[in-house]
């Protein structure tokens, strides 16, 4: 048994701290190589396995983005904006477009707005697949994480037929989308694709969501209610599950969602297990939304919008003024702000991630008196993310 | 009468210092003198505006100020407000109180808005903990329009050093 004093002085000759900070308390740096933080890191005061004290630290990924932006033309950004949002990079070009559109003046032609929808929603069952695929893995259900992840890869082809790309797709673009649906054989798979997913949401029930080691680990772990929510910023699945009904999609609607019939699941305790819950509800409501889209059908009409100042994109302005456009993202609220001055670039571009408000102070008070292998769980069931933080 | 107009009056009678207009549908804005700041944003969660989404930093070089841009969401009306106030950019001059303790989210977006234009939020005691930027990049301000990012960037990657520092159109 070597002790704690030689211990320290091996580990700083290696160049490496361990810093027991009194005589009970040490000091624990919580990733940024750790699996369950993805690219972020905890700084820990621990007493035995029980969180004293947790510091968020934050600025691994970041990579200037907002700054970027104001050197790029309004078209290009798209191509750089999106990196913001790993797991639905579809929500940071919708909500720059749209800023954009507003700025116009533009009315988006129905068939652009139909197809932003479907790839929005795909965007959000492709998204809480890769979640619970996670989830799966921090509880150490595996099977469940291997599931999602693998009917994941059926919507990651879908987009790769309709956008060219897999992860980051550059198809949503101020005035519409990049291209049209390439066949009806396209809609068709996403059909067949979407009912797949919903045949298999009983099997993640079983295996996840009703599983015993879920109910055991999330149960009554990082609480939070309703006024703490809304003071500290909280939205999304994990606002919803404290109680409050809000949802982007119903109180400020955008494209084809007024004409859409779905419902907000909420749940009122507040714990990890309520915000894995609602967005287990969710994925369900998501499919059934693009069921009702896909029974709709594309409208017919252009794809994007007809302007003779697209005719020559390196000369394309914008006129003056700020836009604020939100979409409701798997995380939460999802917003970009948009100044132009009148140019060829805008003049200020701030994208609002909603893992601002969870990762930092949310995260911060919901450790305290946590177990360590409790701070995965409650990371996850946040859904953090931390590229939204950094920017 | 529409539901914005309605709140902007009602807002607008507890604070006449402010101006207040409806930019459209669900989205409203506030103009108020930068002092009164705190003041008006208690009148705003009294108001139901419950959630604060972000603060804007927008750095107007030729006028020499920056326009602080607070979000507020309120889950009640379903609308977005814009509380706009202007400070001036210099750095010993750009100085705001705190409003965490009425927004306590707005820590952490103050925490942002001084790592990356310099302004300095008094009260917020974590202004000087370190946030998303190295400690080498303190102080440099990255996101000030005036900010030498070429300059910042050939010292940091020498690799750049191949190109010419006269020229100023590089596009990277």
């Amino acid at each position: 048994m070597v002790s704690q004093s030689e211990l320290v002085k091996e580990a700083r000759e290696n160049g490496m701290e361990l810093l027991p900070l009194d005589k009970d308390t040490y000091e624990l740096f919580f990733g940024p190589q750790h699996m369950a933080t993805e690219n972020f890191s905890i700084i820990l005061k621990m007493d035995g396995h029980r969180v004293v004290k947790a510091i968020a630290n934050p600025g691994f990924l970041h990579r200037g983005f907002e700054k970027l932006a104001e050197f790029r033309p309004w078209y290009t950004n798209i191509a750089l904006l999106l990196r913001i949002c790993v797991p639905e990079p579809d929500v940071p070009e919708a909500i720059y477009s749209m800023a954009v559109d507003e700025l116009m003046g533009w009315e988006v032609p129905e068939r652009a707005q139909w197809i932003r929808t479907v790839v929005l929603e795909m965007a959000r069952v492709s998204s809480y697949l890769f979640w619970t695929m996670g989830l799966g893995f921090k509880l150490g259900v595996y099977t469940a994480g291997q599931w999602a992840a693998a009917y994941r890869e059926r919507l990651m082809a879908l987009f790769e037929e309709l956008t060219g790309a897999r992860v980051y797709h550059i198809y949503t673009i101020p005035g519409g989308v990049r291209r049209d649906i390439p066949s009806d054989k396209w809609l068709r798979q996403l059909k067949d694709t979407v009912e797949y997913i919903k045949d298999k949401l009983k099997d993640f029930d079983n295996v996840l969501f009703e599983n015993y080691i879920t109910h055991r680990r999330m149960e009554g772990i990082g609480v939070m209610d309703k006024k703490f929510a809304l003071d500290e910023g909280v939205t999304g699945p994990n606002l919803r599950a404290t109680g409050v009904a809000a949802d982007v999609r119903k109180l400020d609607p955008y494209l084809f969602y007024p004409e859409l019939d779905f419902e907000i699941p909420v749940l009122k305790e507040g714990d990890a297990l309520a915000r894995a819950l609602v967005r287990r509800f969710e994925l369900e409501q998501d499919l059934y939304i693009l069921e009702q889209l896909l029974e709709m059908g594309p409208p017919s009409g252009a794809y994007k919008v007809q302007d003779p100042r697209l005719k020559a994109l390196p000369r394309f302005k914008v006129p003056a003024g700020e836009a604020y456009a939100h979409v409701e993202a798997t995380m939460g609220d999802f917003g970009a702000y948009v100044v132009s001055d009148g140019g060829s670039k805008p003049y200020r571009v701030q994208i609002r991630g909603p893992s601002i408000a969870h990762g930092i102070r949310v995260l911060e008070q919901l450790l305290v008196g946590a177990r360590i292998a409790d701070v995965p769980v409650i990371l996850m069931s946040l859904g953090n993310c931390p590229p939204d933080i950094d920017r | 009468m529409a539901k914005e107009e309605v709140i902007v009056q009602k807002v607008l009678e507890k604070a006449p210092y402010a101006e207040g207009k409806v930019k459209r549908e669900r989205r409203i804005e506030f103009k108020v003198p930068a002092d009164r700041i705190r003041e008006f944003l208690m009148i705003m969660k009294e108001n139901n505006f419950e959630s604060m989404m972000q603060i804007t930093v927008v750095d107007w070089l030729k006028d020499g100020e920056f326009e602080l841009v607070y979000q507020l969401w309120s889950y009640t009306y379903a609308v977005h407000a814009f509380v706009k106030t202007r400070i001036p950019r210099d750095l010993d001059k750009a100085r705001m109180p705190t409003v965490k303790d009425i927004y306590p989210v707005a820590e952490t977006y103050e925490r942002d808005a001084h790592d990356f234009y310099g302004v300095y939020f008094e009260g917020n005691e974590k202004m000087e903990m370190p946030w998303i930027l190295d400690d080498a990049e303190q102080g440099l301000f990255p996101h000030r329009k005036d900010f030498d990012w070429l300059g910042y960037t050939k010292r940091k990657y020498k690799i750049l050093d191949r190109f010419d520092e006269d020229k100023d159109n590089y596009v990277i």
